[in-house]
């Protein structure tokens, strides 16, 4: 196989990506501009008139800017656990795949943490979780893990870009402004994919591998701690770190498949996302939602039976203001999958993504679900307040930043892959020259 | 035409995000499906006024766990005499359900022939709930609470009698009456006993803790009495013991630092993360370096 003469036909397949933005590629980036416009208004509002103009009241003091952190973080976590497990696999197919899970873990740990510090009226004195760190505070525990985790994921994304840069550093067809050309050289940092360079690059991705899995389950665990280390009714559970797990691989899983569905249908990549692709991610989301199920059913079970007090009084709050959504929330995420992943039939590409998208729904309320139930219902009982003390409700400043935040994750992913092609080119490669080595093999073996 | 209802799934599930009101689901509540308990009481407290209370709470006639308190009710309450009505004040029932009134110790009531005072409480009904009226009939009680060291033993007198028209006191014959003291969230009972002749005398214990300045509030209360209601009389005394903590309870998460097991696993935990990134990148730093010796060398064949 010729390389240079491949690098080239790979750089001509993936160049009109990085090169053109179409028509409905530029109204999709300026509709999301257009709501973190809204976002930053919203977010003028609340800096300007304080956190009165959020649902955010003294009982319920967490919203849905933290359980959208939890569940972008879960994302991130589960992507980068996803990845590096992708690294140690030897499949052609995982190729297609990687590069959506590796940028959907930066930008979920990137943009995840920006929604607890929307939750901090003193953000003047953030600088204090530095200068007087507590050590035995679950808290602080959590921003050293989240900024260990971030630099790893960036470092990780680094490193799988490297090859790809210097493929479109070296082509000279490739149609990109001069900043990009300047980017890529800078960023490609000499790499020539000479054997030594190739093994030293492989061999630090291997070990950074291991890290981000390792990383990831430490991470995601310290975050459950928060919750699980205090004495709070629904939060005080032995199992919440590995349930934490399991529902964040389960939303990372289903956020892949979703983002593979777009990816495939816009940019017509239907040769490269195939079909096995989407039945390989749905039976872990079989697998994965049947996890969910069986931790969820673990985790409310025995707080019914024990007839806890505080236990009762957060199922009954549970089963009355909540019920459609619990009902929702829990059969949504359980039942749905194991409905439409168990029969074949029904595996098709746009079922599986169709139920991924509602796993995510689910999944979203699922924490909802975790976060503010418990706080309307205290161990001391709130009596003679206003009843915005007592239940929450999200305002459109909550919502508005909410969509933000999503809106913020697809621009950064539109322009990334913008920046470097979707599908990694090197991948391809390393792909068909092991595929050539074992023909070759086997043309030898038989000959002899 | 074929419709593909899978395009737009993703603009429908962002529309059902929007729309979902989550606190939607409660349940309505209908009237008609509870009986009310309008249950009224009055307690003589210890300055001498009168609280007089009303609980008015609605009960599901299936499932009588159900109960739901009627809120923001006006409640009238009255001190009547054959025809005479007389207003002693109004209020409103709280979110759970109770509203009350303090008449103050100067309110002349208007007492019958046989020495009682009549006093109504009333709900003039609503749109959804009927109107509704509880009366009690009790006797003045005076109640009095007298703590005297005799003979250096702690004693408690209590002393509970009527007094008529023309000031003659009459002693009550027969009465339960609780000694209790103040706890920190509620009372704690030390005795249940019978007055006779209208007096009673009960040995205090000597090994009761008090506050951090030995103080004790000791309480006589007479308790749903049919002839007197609820009655009670506090004093406060220092006739406690301070019980300082020796050991304090020890939470090391708690404590200034941090345990030391702590500093040593996130210390080895950080480092081994952090030196695999330096590791990282000093390698990045040699792949740099050879390429640029092959880029330099090219140069040179060139």
């Amino acid at each position: 196989m010729n390389l240079t003469r491949r690098k080239s036909e790979l750089v001509k397949e993936f160049s009109p990506m990085l090169e053109k933005t179409s028509t409905l590629s530029k109204i999709w980036i300026w509709s999301l501009v257009a709501i973190i416009l809204v976002g930053a208004y919203a977010l003028f509002l609340q800096i300007y008139e304080g956190q009165s103009v959020t649902g955010m009241r003294d009982n319920v003091v967490w919203g849905i800017y933290t359980v959208n952190f939890i569940f972008f973080l879960g994302m991130g976590y589960a992507g980068a656990f996803i990845s590096s497990v992708l690294h140690f696999i030897k499949t052609p197919w995982k190729n297609s795949v990687s590069r959506i899970v590796e940028i959907t873990t930066v930008l979920s740990i990137v943009i995840g943490p920006v929604f607890i510090l929307l939750c901090i009226y003193r953000l003047d004195r953030l600088h204090y979780l530095f200068m007087y760190p507590r050590i035995q505070s679950p808290i602080t525990w959590d921003v050293i893990a989240v900024i260990t985790d971030l630099i790893g994921c960036i470092l990780y994304l680094y490193l799988t870009f490297i090859p790809d840069l210097a493929i479109l550093r070296d082509s000279d067809n490739l149609k990109v402004p001069k900043w990009k050309k300047k980017m890529y050289r800078y960023l490609a940092i000499g790499y020539q994919n000479t054997d030594e360079q190739k093994e030293k690059l492989h061999k630090i991705t291997k070990t950074m591998s291991v890290i981000v899995i390792a990383l990831a389950i430490v991470a995601y665990t310290i975050l459950a701690w928060v919750f699980s280390l205090t004495l709070q009714p629904g939060w005080n559970s032995t199992i919440f770190a590995p349930y934490f797990i399991v529902s964040g691989l389960y939303t990372g899983v289903a956020v892949i498949i979703l983002v593979m569905y777009l990816i495939r249908k816009h940019l017509k990549l239907e040769k490269h996302i195939r079909k096995v692709h989407f039945i390989f991610a749905g039976v872990i989301l079989l697998i994965l939602s049947l996890l969910f199920g069986y931790f969820t059913f673990s985790e409310y079970f025995p707080k019914w039976f024990s007839h806890k007090a505080s236990d009762t009084n957060l199922l009954n709050t549970l089963f009355s203001n909540y019920f459609w959504m619990f009902i929702i929330a829990n059969y949504g995420a359980v039942l749905l999958p194991l409905i439409i992943i168990s029969f074949k039939k029904l595996r098709t590409i746009k079922l599986i993504t169709l139920t991924a998208v509602i796993a995510i729904f689910c999944l979203w309320l699922n924490r909802y679900l975790i976060i503010i139930p418990t706080l309307e219902t205290p161990y001391l009982p709130i009596q003679d307040t206003r009843p915005e003390y007592v239940h929450y409700t999200a305002t459109w400043v909550e919502w508005a930043l909410t969509f933000t935040g999503v809106a913020a994750f697809c621009l950064l992913f539109t322009l990334l892959i913008k920046f470097v092609p979707v599908i990694p080119m090197s991948g391809i490669i390393d792909n068909e020259t092991d595929q050539n080595k074992k023909k070759r093999r086997f043309k030898k073996t038989i000959t002899e | 035409m074929k419709y593909n209802i899978f395009k737009h799934y993703l603009i429908t599930s962002l529309i059902i995000v929007i729309t979902f009101s989550f606190n939607g689901f409660a349940q309505e509540l209908d009237a008609s499906n509870y009986k009310m308990r309008f249950n009224f009481k009055t307690v003589k407290q210890a300055d001498n006024s009168r609280l007089l209370e009303v609980e008015f709470i609605g009960q599901n006639k299936k499932d009588r766990k159900d109960k739901i308190p009627v809120a923001d009710a006006e409640i009238s309450f009255y001190n009547i005499l054959n025809e005479e009505e007389v207003l002693l004040g109004t209020a409103k029932t709280s979110y759970e359900g109770i509203a009350k009134i303090t008449v103050p110790n100067s309110q002349k009531y208007l007492i019958d022939d046989d020495g009682l005072i009549n006093l109504i409480a009333k709900f003039e009904g609503s749109d959804a709930i009927d109107a509704e009226e509880d009366e009690i009939s009790i006797k003045d009680l005076i109640l009095e609470l007298n703590l005297e060291e005799i003979d250096s033993v702690k004693t408690v007198l209590v002393k509970a009698f009527t007094i008529d028209s023309v000031g003659v006191k009459t002693p009550v014959e027969e009465a339960d009456v609780i000694i209790s003291i103040q706890g920190m969230l509620s009372k704690m009972k030390l005795k249940e006993e019978y007055i006779e002749d209208g007096e009673y005398e009960f040995e205090f214990p000597n090994d009761i803790p008090g506050n951090e300045n030995g103080e004790i509030t000791i309480f006589s209360i007479i308790e749903d009495n049919d002839d007197f209601g609820n009655v009670f009389q506090k004093k406060t005394v220092n006739w406690g013991t301070f019980n300082k903590q020796v050991k304090e309870e020890g939470n090391k998460l708690w404590s200034e630092a941090a345990p030391m097991w702590m500093y040593i696993v996130l210390t080895i935990l950080l480092l081994g993360v952090w030196a695999n990134y330096a590791y990282t990148i000093s390698y990045l730093f040699k792949i740099k370096k050879e390429g640029k010796k092959i880029t330099e060398n090219k140069k040179q064949e060139i």
